[in-house]
C-alpha cells in the first residue's frame, strides 16, 4: 500500500507530468508571490525543478525502505524503525502524497473523513486512503514531537 | 527586480521617517491556511525550519489556522526567497512580500 502511493507520487512529479495549470502542479509548486506573477513565474523558474527532485528523491527512498523492511519481515507487517532525520522524511514524504490525493479529491477543512460513501463509490477508496494517510502522518508527527 | 534588492544600511534610515523608502521595508514571509496541512504537521515544520520553540510555532500554527495566515519571518528579499522555498518543500503555502 504505501510502496504504492509513492510510486503513485514519484511518478506524478515526473516533469511534465502535470500541465501547469493542474491543481496539483500548483499545490505542489504554489507562486511564491501573491501579486506579482512576474516575479512568481522568475520564482518558479529558480525552485520548482530543484524542488521536484527533493519531492521524488523522499519518495523513492521511502518505496526503498518499504521493500527492505517487507523483505525482512514480511510477516510481521510494516515495523519501520526511524531516527529523528528518517522520521521527518517520511512525514514530508506522506505530506506530499497527501497534498497530492486531498487536492484531486477537493478535500475541504471541516471534513473528518465522514463522508457518504455510497454517494461517491468511484471516490471511497481513495477517500478512506487519504484518511488512513492522515492518520498515520499525525501519529508520526506526535512520535516526533518534543 | 527579484533578487536585487539592495541590502538595507542603517545609515538610510535616517532620511526622512515619512517617506520610508523602499528599501527600508523589511520583507516578510507569510503562511497560508490550507485544508491539508495539518496542524500537527504546521508545527513540526516551523519548529524544524525556524528552530523556533514549540509553544512560538503552535501560536504561529494557531494564527494560520484561525486568522488564515501568519508572518513566520522577516529580512531580506533574498532570505525570504529561500524560506518560501524552504517551506513549499515541506509543501506549506508560503509567499514573500515587502512589509506594508
Amino acid at each position: 500500500m504505501l510502496s504504492t502511493v509513492f510510486t503513485e507520487l514519484a511518478d506524478a512529479l515526473e516533469a511534465d507530468a502535470l500541465p501547469a495549470t493542474d491543481p496539483v502542479r500548483q499545490r505542489l509548486f504554489p507562486a511564491g508571490y501573491r501579486d506579482d506573477a512576474a516575479a512568481a513565474t522568475e520564482f518558479r523558474d529558480l525552485t520548482e525543478s530543484s524542488l521536484r527532485s527533493e519531492r521524488t528523491e523522499r519518495a523513492r527512498r521511502c518505496v526503498v525502505e518499504v521493500a527492505q523492511d517487507a523483505d525482512e519481515a514480511a510477516a510481521r507487517g510494516v515495523d519501520l524503525h526511524l531516527d529523528a532525520d528518517g522520521g521527518t522524511r517520511w512525514i514530508t514524504a506522506l505530506n506530499d502524497v497527501r497534498l497530492v490525493l486531498g487536492t484531486r479529491l477537493g478535500i475541504t477543512e471541516d471534513e473528518m473523513g465522514d463522508v457518504d460513501d455510497e454517494s461517491d463509490p468511484p471516490h471511497a477508496q481513495q477517500r478512506a486512503l487519504y484518511f488512513w494517510l492522515t492518520t498515520l502522518q499525525d501519529s508520526l508527527v506526535q512520535a516526533l514531537m518534543p | 527586480m527579484p533578487g536585487t534588492l539592495t541590502p538595507t544600511r542603517k545609515g538610510a534610515r535616517q532620511a526622512d521617517q515619512q517617506t520610508r523608502p523602499e528599501v527600508d521595508r523589511p520583507w516578510v514571509t507569510i503562511v497560508w491556511n490550507d485544508p491539508i496541512n495539518l496542524m500537527s504537521y504546521v508545527t513540526h515544520v516551523f519548529m524544524t525550519v525556524f528552530g523556533y520553540p514549540k509553544a512560538k510555532a503552535e501560536k504561529l500554527m494557531l494564527d494560520v489556522h484561525h486568522r488564515g495566515r501568519a508572518v513566520v519571518s522577516s529580512g531580506t528579499r533574498e532570505r525570504m526567497e529561500l524560506d518560501v522555498n524552504t517551506l513549499h518543500g515541506y509543501g506549506l503555502w508560503a509567499t514573500l512580500q515587502q512589509d506594508s
